[in-house]
């Protein structure tokens, strides 16, 4: 009896302390993997950054070498350029397709939308190469969509920028990103019931108004994430533009896979452009937020 | 009511346009793995299965599918583990914030590009000393699983009604006894569809191991090997095999996750 009791009281004492104890337990492996072997290799990266390379070696020092090579080398400028270009462009429209899409399924056909969703986190998950390589049979100068076209008597000759070209890149881009646009715009318009949508309707707003003034903000938080994802993976993409993608679509994912795994490789250098592409990714990411919300405050 | 309907059949359109944009490839790969015409074009004259005797001939192939296999596996049973203890640590602390900031740093390698975790991991093995090979890339694959395993346990876990567990400790059950007899029959589901989606998520992974596998071969990086050769139709019916073993191992997830007891 005096057992139980105590033991009673023990576990009312020292529940708190045993609880954060048993939390800490269950938290540690998967924190010190994270630890260990994400933020500890991004660290080292920014480390590395900072190195230099002289003849084949790695220079263990600290200089903004390579940050100064980039920011004076017209060709980084171009490249980087471009992919933050072509980034945007994909964002561009691949936020806007799964809007529509999210609206659609929310208000239009609430019945399907488990399913549609599903059919789309299918998509994420099936075949990253396998896509891209895809497109090459699809946009190809003797492709399905050339053959088609010239089957249907609308062109006389292939088209030739369909494939090995920026429009190449970003209809692929737009294709493998897209699910991860609209998982958290949809997620966000779960948010938004018929009833907001009425009660502005019948106070008088128009269509266009509604979407600007209603919809959009309300949908705000997932537009944003969904506008980061696109756009921050597709310019850290280099399979797309290597395999569909010309001369003239040689993104800074392209430059950085070659640093680390081609001839004349140049580690630090690949370190100090993946942190630049990164940077100015996030800062446009934050810019844009900032615009889209005072666009669309009224 | 004209307009309306109108806009109905817009509407319809405008889904299956997209559905058609995400699956055209995918039906495309399988079409061309039997199309008899080494030429990747319609029309299409007759169905053949050379191509697959053709794949399966490659005597990498077998080394390739064996180390997948093994990755995969290494992904789902290290990620489930890890992610499921975190997603019930996170949700055993007290503060909303502390658990906010947790959960999205335990999301973090999900939204930086896999680039960057690949030549992050690369120079970080490379620092130690670590020869890129098998052993690299599987931390690396359990490293991109791992917030997918967190998200989906979370999502189930947020929904657990944990007065359960307090009234099986009440009645006198050991923690490990209420865990093993309550909580797992009741997340076995969620994390076995977890497990499954890290199987997944290893089996299509390219970017990460291609800069950290070394010389040692894995299915994607054998069929980056051949597309970056030219035009092989032998690539469709590797990719087609590894689009099934994806298709089979997702829809295996969504279904146990939607099987998941209330």
């Amino acid at each position: 009896m005096t057992a139980g009791t105590a033991h009673i009281g023990m576990r009312e004492y020292g529940h708190d302390a045993r609880e954060a104890a048993r939390a800490a337990v269950m938290l540690s492996p998967a924190v010190l993997f994270y630890v260990i072997f994400f933020g500890v290799p991004m660290l080292s990266l920014l480390v590395l950054s900072f190195w230099h390379v002289e003849g084949f070696d790695i220079v263990a020092d600290f200089t903004g070498a390579n940050y100064q090579k980039i920011a004076s080398s017209g060709l980084y400028r171009d490249i980087l350029l471009r992919t933050i270009g072509l980034g945007l462009l994909t964002a561009a429209i691949t936020v806007p397709i799964a809007f529509t899409l999210s609206y659609l399924m929310r208000f239009v056909f609430p019945h399907k939308a488990q399913f549609i969703l599903q059919l789309v986190l299918v998509s994420l998950f099936s075949g990253y190469l396998v896509r891209i390589y895809a497109w090459r049979t699809i946009l190809g100068k003797q492709g399905l969509l050339n053959s088609a076209l010239q089957w249907l008597g609308a062109i006389d000759r292939p088209l030739e920028y369909l494939i090995y070209s920026n429009f190449a890149v970003i209809v692929t881009l737009t294709g493998l990103l897209l699910p991860l646009a609209v998982l958290p715009i949809y997620s966000s318009m779960a948010n938004i019931s018929r009833d907001h949508i009425e009660i502005a309707a019948d106070l008088g707003s128009r269509r266009l108004h509604l979407v600007r003034t209603v919809l959009i903000p309300m949908a705000l938080p997932g537009i944003r994430t969904g506008f980061a994802f696109t756009f921050l993976l597709a310019a850290g993409d280099f399979v797309t533009p290597s395999l569909v993608g010309g001369s003239q679509s040689i993104m800074i994912g392209n430059v950085i896979a070659d640093q680390f795994r081609g001839t004349g490789a140049n580690w630090p250098l690949g370190a100090a452009l993946a942190f630049v592409v990164m940077a100015a990714v996030m800062l446009i990411v934050i810019v844009i937020t900032h615009l889209i919300r005072r666009v669309t405050r009224w | 009511m004209v307009a309306g309907s109108w806009r109905y059949v817009w509407a319809y359109v405008f889904v299956c346009a997209v559905m058609l944009y995400l699956y055209v490839p995918i039906a495309v790969t399988v079409l061309f793995s039997f199309a008899n015409s080494p030429r990747l074009s319609l029309p299409i004259e007759g169905l053949t299965l050379d191509w697959y005797s053709r794949a399966l001939d490659n005597p990498l192939i077998v080394t390739a599918l064996r180390n997948t296999a093994l990755l995969a596996a290494i992904s789902a049973v290290g990620g489930c583990l890890m992610g499921t203890a975190f997603a019930f640590g996170v949700l055993k602390l007290r503060q909303e914030r502390t658990r906010r900031v947790l959960l999205g740093l335990g999301l973090l390698p999900a939204v930086v590009p896999l680039l960057v975790i690949g030549v992050a991991l690369a120079v970080f093995f490379r620092t130690l000393g670590s020869k890129p090979g098998l052993f690299n890339a599987a931390v690396g694959h359990v490293l991109i699983s791992l917030p997918f395993v967190v998200l989906t346990l979370n999502a189930r876990l947020e929904t657990f009604d944990f007065s359960v567990l307090e009234a099986a400790r009440d009645l006198g059950a050991t923690p490990g006894r209420a865990f093993l007899d309550i909580t797992l029959p009741l997340i076995r589901t969620s994390v076995i569809g977890a497990g499954l989606l890290a199987a997944a998520l290893s089996l299509d992974e390219f970017v990460v191991t291609w800069f950290n596998v070394g010389t040692e071969l894995t299915a994607p990086v054998l069929i980056w090997g051949l597309m970056r050769r030219g035009v092989d139709p032998s690539i469709n019916a590797l990719a087609t095999m590894l689009l099934a073993a994806l298709l089979v191992l997702i829809l295996a997830a969504t279904m146990t996750s939607r099987r998941a007891p209330q």
